[in-house]
């Protein structure tokens, strides 16, 4: 089993079904927190040196960087004479859409080459009207076991009591910031994690130092939220002085599939729904069965409505729409 | 700080967490998590609000059966008589 560094892991979450040939706003925001991620893990590696309160960059940090190559295309445009943690995580995050796309480039293919992460048809490929129209809408998909273990990895030592270890810290930072918390957590779960994350921010020095870092720009996420017609679904006052929200960036797409024909058993119809999605690529896997069955499609949970549209003729078929945990 | 243990270590580890256990077993935590209030996978623990601990090879060992149990259509409570059985 391979190990995987912070940068590695927080990027199989990110750029999971994300567009890889268009830079669409969410992909904008994950590459963002992607080479912040960078930052932290090379602070983590004690790449840095403390020099009256500013963190300086170790030169041989710099000169063995070429050796992981995605360190080196976010660690040497950097202005090695930022600042603090804050400093360097906000320039990070602040490169230029060009930096940033070379960034993704580099460390997607490194992902690549060890099969953890793919480029499949987009499932907003499978939509009717993209479907029909020929357009070619590619995305990432990372290892669906790998992501699962990632993920759950995480959920396992933030919600159980007792030690949270320095990567965790920062990967609910990073998942925070990119707005995905709401994909791993219920609402339930997520106040507990409010309060265990103000727990660390009490006591530990690395969370007191990260937690109250901002990255995210409030318009990005307030523009997708606007577009989703979705707000700020968890806000969890803890204490005073610090209040943890969790801000919401819709990343899954609710999809139409049209199918051949009227089907009344709802059986045939996901059957027919199945064979679209898998001729495209997509793994799927069925939760649940019954009127609305629940579909897992890669690593995202849909519910499989029947739907139709009606314009000149009604066309009859399945919308899925995304499902986190509740 | 405290860091992350790799494979290397846990696999040398006589105990680990059920993060840790996540990773080993390729399971859930939540499944994982059911299957210790449920009295199906023992722990220790030193002090409320400590680190649950499980012994590593056996509890690999029991997910494993219980997993085989599961694929074999036995409901949660047949396992748990088979596992008591075990014992």
């Amino acid at each position: 089993m391979t190990e995987l560094t912070l940068t590695q892991k927080f990027t199989l979450i990110a750029l999971n079904a994300q567009r890889s040939l268009e830079m669409t706003n969410a992909k904008k925001v994950s590459l963002r927190c992607m080479a912040a991620a960078v930052i932290l893990e090379v602070y983590l590696d004690s790449g840095f040196a403390q020099d009256n309160n500013k963190l300086v960059l170790k030169k041989d940090v710099l000169n063995q960087s070429h050796t992981i190559r995605y360190r080196e295309t976010i660690i040497q445009p950097l202005n090695h004479t930022i600042g603090d943690l804050s400093g360097w995580l906000k320039q990070a995050s602040l490169l230029s859409k060009r930096k940033l796309i070379k960034f993704e480039h580099v460390i997607s293919e490194s992902l690549k080459e060890m099969s953890l992460l793919e480029e499949i048809p987009h499932i907003l490929g499978c939509d009717l009207y993209f479907h029909s129209s020929g357009v070619e809408i590619k995305g990432y998909r990372s290892h669906i076991q790998e992501y699962t273990t990632i993920t759950e990895h995480i959920r396992a030592e933030i919600l159980e009591d007792g030690t949270v270890t320095d990567e965790t810290i920062c990967m609910l930072w990073l998942l925070r910031e990119s707005g995905c918390m709401h994909d791993f957590f219920s609402r339930n779960e997520l106040e507990q994690l409010s309060t265990r994350m103000y727990q660390l921010y009490q006591a530990n020095p690395l969370a007191k130092a990260l937690y109250r870092i901002r990255i995210h720009r409030g318009i990005e996420l307030a523009i997708k939220q606007f577009l989703r017609m979705k707000k700020v679904a968890v806000k969890t006052p803890v204490g005073s002085g610090l209040n943890f929200l969790f801000p919401i960036l819709e990343r899954s797409q609710s999809v139409f599939i049209d199918t051949e024909a009227m089907f009344s058993n709802s059986r045939t119809r996901l059957h027919d729904v199945r064979m679209r999605l898998e001729s495209k690529g997509h793994a799927v896997k069925v939760l649940g069965d019954g009127t609305i069955p629940t579909i897992k499609i890669d690593n995202i949970i849909y519910e499989a409505i029947p739907h139709a549209t009606y314009g000149r003729v009604p066309i009859h078929g399945v919308r899925l729409l995304p499902i986190h945990p509740s | 700080m405290s860091r992350q243990r790799t494979m290397e270590t846990i696999l040398a580890s006589e105990f680990v967490s059920i993060g840790e256990l996540v990773r080993l077993t390729e399971s859930r935590y939540s499944t994982l998590k059911f299957y210790t209030e449920e009295g199906m996978l023992p722990f220790e623990q030193a002090e409320e609000n400590l680190t649950r601990k499980y012994i590593r090879l056996a509890t690999v060992a029991r997910i494993h059966l219980i997993k085989e149990l599961k694929s074999n259509g036995l409901t949660i409570p047949q396992i748990k008589e088979a596992l008591d059985k075990d014992e």
